[in-house]
């Protein structure tokens, strides 16, 4: 489990993460929902070490992370984060080399699944097939959990239907996935958890098939109700 | 070790076609400064208005070098100011642009010295590598130089000669294992403090420039200021002469130590992307 414990971030004078706190269990779904400025991204990248924090604590398991849990948690950032001169071959063979979990029969099943050409440059990718091969560079190791940034920023309707396919796919079963994304009613029925976030802070954390069930909400229902009150 | 040397060979392998260049600039323009110095200089001593030619006044390699230093030195300050330039882009390149690549890196599981401690050993490698290249440059020009000139008129050159005949290639290839230590032992020294400046800056974004110019500003004094403080330029100084050299260089290893355990902090627990 990935557990976020009362995490405060400043930023300047803000706190963009204000006593912030959630866990993404393993083998669900969870999604960090909110508006524009909520701390979504940076949660990310405070779980991934890439943001410093002031107060709280990450966890992964239990224990602190550290660097040997970017072994077990990968990272699928909003941004192609690979150098726009390397040739999508060389970016897979980069992943090779550093990450033991890398699964490279995964890789190419991706590769193919979204039509990416290894011979390609990264810098020479649409916004939408560089979000693709995000994925790809995120899903193919064999972690136990994926933390996706936007991974439907920049993809036409079509190229959203294959991402969303992803998530119900075996490639993503029996790992934890924590993300955030403004294209909920998309994924809305892949979701296990949302946890909505509003001023750094967890404003209402709940298991979406409960709540339709017993409420008759969708999650962007609740979010209406909790956000815009 | 094995994720650090990755990181080198990717260092290296993304710096490959502006090294190259560098590497065919310094060829192309110490190559035709030889042939066309070379050629001007045989042609006066073909004169017949010139008086006759004695074994003590040949021309020799040495001289043509000696003639010529600023466009033998001009390709190497352009390689110089490249290099200087790539110190920040090494790291800049990485945060500004389409591709963020500061994601992945940070993210690797290794420990971030590497990302560090790879970036400074690529800029070492490439200074020692236009170094050699260089070495090896002057050896073929002097070849080129033994086929324009007529053997009759060619003196010979001792190698040594030839490097102390051009006032850039004096400092930047000292003759003395000492003196050569020194000086790229300074330049590590300088490269770690501009790191640590630029980590500084990415770190506390608008105020880390502030911090990096006067951490900048502090080590410059420091080294500058401790032989002056010492009395280097007082004829009745305390300290003899190889006292204060002695304490210079555990002032430049102290602040290289504090720049490379900084650099390492703030790679750790400040910086973010």
């Amino acid at each position: 489990m990935i557990e976020v414990v009362n995490v405060r971030k400043r930023y300047r004078r803000r706190y963009v993460l204000d006593g912030l706190s959630f866990a993404a269990e393993k083998g669900r779904i969870t999604c960090l929902a909110g508006l524009n400025g909520a701390g979504k991204s940076t949660a990310l990248k405070v779980i991934m070490g890439l943001a410093p924090y002031q107060e709280g604590a990450v966890r992964l398991d239990g224990k602190p992370i550290d660097r040997s849990s970017r072994e077990r948690i990968s990272f699928v950032p909003d941004r192609i984060a690979m150098p726009s001169s390397m040739k999508l071959a060389d970016a897979l063979q980069f992943m090779a080399d550093f990450y033991a979990s890398w699964n490279g029969a995964r890789a190419r099943e991706l590769m193919r699944f979204f039509d990416l050409k290894e011979g390609d440059k990264v810098g020479s990718l649409s916004k939408g097939m560089a979000a693709k091969f995000n994925l790809v560079l995120g899903l193919a190791p064999d972690t136990d959990y994926v933390v996706m940034d936007e991974p439907f920023s920049g993809i036409d309707v079509f190229g959203r239907e294959a991402v969303a396919s992803v998530f119900s796919s075996e490639w993503v079963e029996g790992r934890g996935v924590l993300i955030t994304t403004h294209e909920i009613a998309e994924i809305e029925h892949l979701i296990d958890h949302v946890v909505l976030l509003k001023d750094g802070r967890a404003v209402r954390s709940f298991d979406t098939e409960r709540v339709r069930d017993e409420e008759g909400k969708s999650v962007v229902d609740v979010m209406r109700e909790v956000l815009l009150a | 070790m094995n994720r650090y040397l990755k990181l080198v060979h990717m260092e290296i392998h993304r710096f490959r076609y502006f090294l190259l260049g560098l590497m065919a600039l310094t060829l192309v323009g110490q190559i035709l400064t030889v042939a066309i110095a070379t050629s001007n200089e045989a042609a006066k001593f073909r004169d017949p208005a010139r008086f006759s030619i004695d074994s003590a006044d040949k021309l020799s390699f040495e001289w043509i070098v000696r003639i010529s230093q600023g466009m033998f030195a001009l390709p190497i300050l352009i390689s110089m100011a490249a290099l200087l330039f790539y110190v920040f882009l090494i790291w800049y390149r990485d945060w500004l642009g389409r591709s963020t690549f500061m994601y992945r890196l940070l993210a690797l599981p290794t420990a971030r010295r590497n990302l560090y401690l790879s970036k400074l050993t690529a800029i070492v490698l490439f200074v020692f590598v236009l170094l050699s290249f260089q070495l090896i440059l002057l050896a073929f020009e002097q070849l080129i130089f033994h086929w324009i000139v007529p053997a009759d008129i060619r003196g010979e050159s001792v190698f040594t000669d030839v490097i102390l005949s051009n006032w850039l290639f004096e400092v930047l290839l000292p003759l003395s294992g000492s003196q050569f230590v020194s000086l790229y032992g300074f330049g590590i020294m300088a490269v770690t403090v501009l790191f640590t400046a630029i980590l500084l800056e990415r770190s506390y974004r608008i105020w880390g420039i502030g911090y990096a110019a006067a951490y900048v500003a502090a080590c410059g004094f420091a080294v500058y200021a401790t032989p002056f403080a010492l009395g280097v330029n007082q004829l009745g100084s305390y300290f003899y002469q190889w006292e204060i050299f002695a304490i210079e260089a555990a002032v430049c290893f102290l602040v290289t130590a504090v720049s490379v355990a900084l650099g390492f902090r703030l790679l750790n627990k400040r910086i973010s992307v």
